[in-house]
């Protein structure tokens, strides 16, 4: 049981993941991305919709994996509308964020009936891994991780290293992170402020855009113009996680694990006994959230300069 | 006040250039889908509103709820606050309003229907303080927290819809009962089409009346004054005496209320929808925020770009005629917000150049001081 | 060869409307402190800009030892070994003193950061020059003076040749200043050109070599330091003599309007004294001045007394009312007025019309709102009688948004507000500063004269000068407390700094 709970929890825990790591890349830029939802769902099309035509062509897991960089293309090329905006037009980010969450569905059933006559792009899931050689076979940690598991697992958590790595450990991080500090600073030494804002937000971009199809292969078997809000559950693991990779992985975990006692709560003899609706499991992240940001709005870690727009003119 | 009717007309023109960007968008995309009969459909999005009465009634149905969520949106704005909350404020006023139609049929005809307009506003405000607070004694970023605010709403709602007021057979809300729906005021007679009526009713009455007090409250009131004050500067606001704090919550709460008596609006109307239980969002909710913009936050700009969002909603559904999906109307809609934040770029550059000209008036007429 | 490291020849930047730059030349000996002396808005802030690459100059060029350059940007700047001390230090404030050194310039070996080979340089440079920091200290942690240390080590890790140090003095203590100099000139010694901008008389006395004057955006000159009185270059500096000297009789004290005792005011994040048990009080009448260096607790001693800020221990008491926890309208309408020290951030709504923000404490008054709406008739001419009064000068009157307007004129607006208001106590945090010469005798006056008519003012002033010539009784905070009440027709500038620097002895 408690294995099949920790496997549920990864399908919901690693889209989470991806998906907030993209907004830390841009928020630590210096811009605001509550558009991540929208890109989700573009990147989760376009990978679907590629799987669905290269699908039976292909062997299973290549495909995966060329859908993931579909994916991760398509949400670039959706987040540079609202780089565009937040830097070059010094637009208000939450407002262009908005729109880009109102087009992306809108836009993908729309292409969804010209490509195809109805919305729904149906797939066959053929990309879970019954259990990963010999690692699968490992005692206890096995059954854990390595079992009824998908690669995308394994690239979720690469993403958080690589992550962490490039924040902390090389010159385009310490770079970046000074952007959304300090984007004078970053100025005055010669950093080009939008050049690393745009690779900022076209970084969210790519990682939400995996994200989208990472949630949808697991927990679905068509793709219906939907993340569930899963962008903005995202921006809260941003949030809980205060910016921070490490932490963001926590967070994500924590409400992976709450949205799967939501979804299977119902067949775990002791949870049903206690008789709390699903809807109260799912609320938990958002009231958690609320409850932490309450206490620590006013010492909040999230970057100083981030939704502001640098204007290079101003003195 | 010269001066402020100068700053109203650029903003009318920026929104009409986002409007403009928007539909030319939509007939490119006309044009990819169906070149043969782009034209048709496009003429359907720009007369379908008033092909006939019933239509015409329609949009006007159709821009009730989303005047209201629109003014929410727009009333927050004047404190600085961006009300992103409107979905679950939305959402709250309608389950409060939906309940008390229900259940609460002991009161008296005139009655039911008020008393479930006032339980949406409290429902709303209940759902906008919230944001309001930490805002102001935390100093929580309202956004977030309004984003919160709407998945615990549509959580909370879909429970409490699933176990007070479930219609099973159509997965959604119970109908209130014919005391709690909105009077329809003759409207029935006279937006027809053949013989079905349109769904307006008194509520889009009530949303016109709500533009024009917010209007008044906004800029002719010494409350419409302090909350300026906070929105534009907040420390000021503290130093001139105005209890910041409060003029934060307040602005919340009665966004809140409003954004909540726009979900009690649409589901008293009588027109046969219960709220769904679902896991999105309500659309109503969002609507707001393009309406609020392409108004420029002026009360009585609201109501006007409510009734052109929705106008393109009806347009929409004649355009599905032709064979094209109605998520073109979503798309047009994306597109003139996206323009439309723009457009606040364009004004200030408009406004950089017009305070250039100024300084250069105040330096001429100082001598060259300084 | 060229004498000259760094010549900027006749060169003219427009902004719409101003001529920031008229034909401004300006050139730089090797090895020398060039001082660049001139009242705000004079154009040093805009010259450095174009030499820093941030402004392209409509006419004029730059050489470099001879050479002429094309400057587009900091870094082609930086390429040509230009470096500068910004006002507002470029510190990213979460960032080690380290990361912030490198960063732009770090060095990588693998993609990875190399660190340690840029520890080991900027603990060498600190030791070369007596720069003393702490590379694993968060910025935000460290004093200001130790900040100014890591933008001078900045430069110096970016082996830059011609430093530029923007108005450096401002944030310290006369220590530091002293400290500072110091080491500007042991730069020079060690072979660096140095550019410095600053509006102070004494300091360029105390370290500069040669010294160009700009007025109004024209060049007015170049001198020699040396030679030269302080008298000499503030006439340069302002283009007439100057005397700030104020006329005023001696003070005739009447009740006390404010009495202050044992107030603290307590940091909210580690719970540090702020301002510590401090007693004084304010009679009808006179002046009274809070000296002391920036960030010793005046800012919040005014606004515990003002209200903005929430008082520890202590009270306060307004014409014999006790105030300590009433809120900030009720003061406001029981005979307190405050010229804040940030106009920007306190004292104006910036975005309202000039009518709006002259009634900014007042708008709720039966003379201007009748049962919740505002009388806007009544609002408008207020403010045009005081516009004309206080001769307020904006483009549209009362219907100006105030952004708009010269910051002198903001002030103008301020001053014009609270005195009329017609307050027993008035409080005013660095009224002149900013402005040029003609505002600040202005306002100098109008605080004089609210004094004869018998208000008591508090004034809150880092300026040394203005407190000698202003006051009738000085009080020396440091570090929270009073340390000292003295009396300005005795004590000497000499004396007053000592107290300021925390050296003195307790007296009061």
């Amino acid at each position: 049981m408690l294995y099949f709970i920790i496997q549920q929890m990864m399908y919901f825990s690693i889209p989470l993941l991806i998906v907030a790591l993209g907004g830390l890349f841009s928020e630590r830029s210096g811009v605001v991305n509550i558009a991540l939802e929208g890109i989700m769902v573009i990147g989760a099309f376009s990978g679907i919709y590629f799987i669905n035509q290269t699908q039976g062509a292909l062997p299973g897991q290549p495909v995966l994996l060329l859908a993931i960089l579909v994916a991760a293309a398509a949400g670039m090329l959706i987040s540079l509308l609202h780089a565009y905006a937040a830097i070059n037009m010094k637009a208000d980010q939450v407002i262009s964020g908005t729109a880009i969450n109102i087009f992306a569905p809108a836009f993908v059933i729309f292409v969804a009936r010209m490509l195809q006559g109805v919305q729904q792009i149906p797939f066959v899931n053929q990309f879970r891994i019954n259990s990963v050689p010999v690692l699968g076979d490992i005692p206890v940690i096995g059954p854990l991780l390595f079992q009824n598991t998908y690669i995308t697992t394994y690239i979720g958590v690469g993403i958080l290293v690589i992550s962490w790595l490039v924040l902390y450990k090389t010159r385009f991080g310490l770079r970046l992170r000074a952007c959304g500090e300090h984007p004078q600073a970053a100025d005055s030494v010669g950093i080009n402020v939008y050049k690393m804002r745009y690779a900022g937000v076209l970084i969210s971009g790519a990682l939400a855009g995996i994200g989208g199809l990472v949630f949808v292969i697991p927990t679905s078997t068509n793709f219906n113009a939907t993340v569930s809000g899963y962008g903005f559950l995202a921006l809260a693991v941003l949030i809980f996680g205060q910016w921070k990779p490490w932490r963001i992985a926590g967070a994500a975990l924590f409400f992976g694990f709450m949205k799967t006692l939501s979804a299977v709560y119902s067949g775990i003899p002791f949870l049903v006994g206690l008789g709390i609706p699903s809807n109260i499991y799912k609320m938990i992240p958002y009231v958690a959230t609320l409850i932490l940001l309450a206490f620590t709005g006013k010492t909040s870690c999230a970057p100083k300069a981030e939704g502001i727009p640098y204007d290079k003119g101003s003195r | 006040m010269k001066k402020q009717k100068n700053r109203d007309f650029s903003a009318l023109a920026s929104s009409l250039a986002a409007i403009v960007c928007g539909l030319l968008v939509g007939l490119i995309v006309l044009f990819i889908a169906d070149s043969g009969k782009a034209m048709q459909g496009f003429g359907a999005i720009v007369t379908g509103g008033i092909v006939n009465r019933k239509n015409f009634g329609q949009v006007l149905y159709y821009a009730t709820p989303i005047i209201m969520t629109g003014l929410s949106v727009g009333f927050a704005n004047k404190t600085g606050l961006f009300n992103i909350g409107g979905p679950g404020q939305y959402l709250a006023g309608a389950f409060a309003a939906v309940y008390v139609g229900v259940k609460w049929t002991f009161l008296p005809a005139g009655l039911h229907w008020i008393v479930a307009l006032l339980a949406a506003a409290l429902a709303g405000a209940l759902w906008g303080l919230v944001p309001g607070l930490m805002k102001a004694y935390s100093n929580v970023n309202e956004v977030i927290t309004c984003i919160m605010m709407n998945y615990i709403g549509l959580n909370m709602v879909n429970l409490l819809v699933r176990q007070l007021l479930f219609d099973q057979a159509r997965n959604q809300s119970r109908q209130p009962a014919a005391t709690a729906v909105l009077p329809k005021m003759g409207f029935d007679k006279f937006f027809v089409a053949g013989a079905t009526p349109s769904s307006v009713n008194i509520g889009i009455l009530l949303a016109m009346l709500m533009g024009v007090v917010m209007y008044i409250v906004v800029n002719k009131t010494k409350f419409g004054y302090e909350l300026k004050a906070c929105g534009y500067n907040r420390d000021a606001a503290k130093y001139a005496g105005v209890d910041e704090k409060r003029s934060i919550v307040l602005s919340m709460v009665i966004a809140g209320a409003l954004a909540g008596i726009g979900g009690a609006l649409y589901y008293l109307s009588g027109a046969g929808t219960g709220i769904p239980l679902t896991d999105e969002l309500a659309a109503e909710g969002f609507n707001g925020i393009p309406v609020a913009l392409l108004g420029m936050s002026h009360p009585i700009g609201i109501v006007f770009s409510g009734i052109f969002i929705s106008y393109l909603k009806v347009g929409g559904q004649s355009m599905q005629a032709f064979g094209f999906a109605p998520q073109i109307i979503d798309i047009i809609t994306s597109v003139i917000i996206y323009f439309a934040a723009f457009a606040l770029f364009f004004k200030l550059v408009i406004g950089r150049m017009r305070r250039r000209k100024e300084e250069n008036g105040v330096i001429k007429a100082k001598g060259g001081e300084e | 060869m060229s004498e000259y490291v760094i010549e900027m020849c006749d060169i003219v930047k427009e902004f719409p409307g101003i001529i920031a730059n008229d034909h401004i030349t300006l050139q730089l000996k090797k090895g020398e402190i060039h001082a660049l002396l001139g009242e705000n808005g004079a154009g040093k802030s805009t010259l450095m800009s174009v030499l820093f690459g941030m402004y392209q100059p409509e006419h004029g060029v730059i050489k470099k030892d001879g050479q002429e350059v094309k400057i587009k940007d900091p870094n082609d700047a930086n390429r040509l070994g230009i470096g500068m001390v910004h006002q507002h230090f470029k510190l990213v404030h979460n960032f080690t003193v380290l990361e912030n050194i490198i960063l732009g310039v770090e060095t990588v070996k693998g993609g990875l950061l190399k660190m340690d080979d840029a520890r080991k340089r900027v603990v060498e440079l600190s030791e070369q020059y007596g720069l003393s920091v702490d590379p694993d200290a968060i910025i935000e942690d460290i004093t200001v003076g130790m900040q100014q240390r890591v933008e001078i080590l900045k430069m110096l890790y970016r082996e830059n040749e011609i430093l530029i140090f923007d108005e450096p003095t401002a944030v310290l203590t006369p220590q530091e200043i002293e400290e500072l100099m110091k080491i500007m000139k042991n730069l020079a010694k060690e072979g660096k050109s140095i550019l410095f901008i600053t509006h102070k008389l004494n300091e360029i006395k105390a370290a500069a070599d040669r010294c160009t004057v700009l007025r109004k955006g024209k060049y007015i000159g170049t001198i020699d330091v040396a030679p030269a009185s302080k008298e000499e270059m503030s006439e340069m500096m302002v283009g007439r003599k100057v005397s700030l000297q104020v006329e005023k009789s001696d003070a005739a004290c009447g009740e006390k309007v404010l009495e202050v005792e044992g107030l603290s005011v307590h940091s909210k994040v580690g719970g540090k004294h702020l301002v510590k048990d401090v007693t004084f009080n304010v009679r009808r009448g006179e002046i009274v001045c809070v000296a002391g260096i920036d960030g010793n607790g005046q800012t919040e001693l005014v606004q515990a007394i003002t209200g903005l800020m929430k008082i520890d221990a202590g009270k306060v008491v307004l014409k014999g009312e006790d105030i300590t926890n009433a809120h900030i309208r009720k003061r406001n309408t029981s005979g307190l007025g405050h010229i804040p020290e940030d106009r920007h951030k306190h004292g104006l709504v910036l975005d309202y019309p000039l009518a709006y923000n002259m009634v900014l404490q007042r708008y709720f008054e039966p003379q201007f709102c009748n049962h919740g709406f505002l009388k806007f008739d009544e609002i408008y001419r207020y403010s045009d009688a005081l516009i004309e009064k206080f001769d307020v000068r904006s483009g549209q009157g009362s219907d100006t948004i105030v952004r708009s307007m010269s910051g002198g004129n903001q002030q103008k607006a301020i001053v014009a507000r609270e005195i009329d208001r017609n307050p027993d106590l008035l409080i005013a945090v660095q009224p002149t500063r900013g402005l040029d010469v003609g505002a600040i005798e202005y306002i100098h006056k109008q605080l004089v004269k609210e004094r004869d008519e018998g208000r008591g003012i508090l004034l809150v002033s880092l300026e040394l000068d203005e407190v000698m010539n202003l006051s009738d009784r000085i009080l020396v905070m440091y570090e929270g407390e009073i340390v000292a009440e003295l009396d300005p027709k005795t004590v000497t500038v000499q004396e007053l700094g000592l107290y300021m620097a925390g050296s003195g002895k307790k007296e009061a």
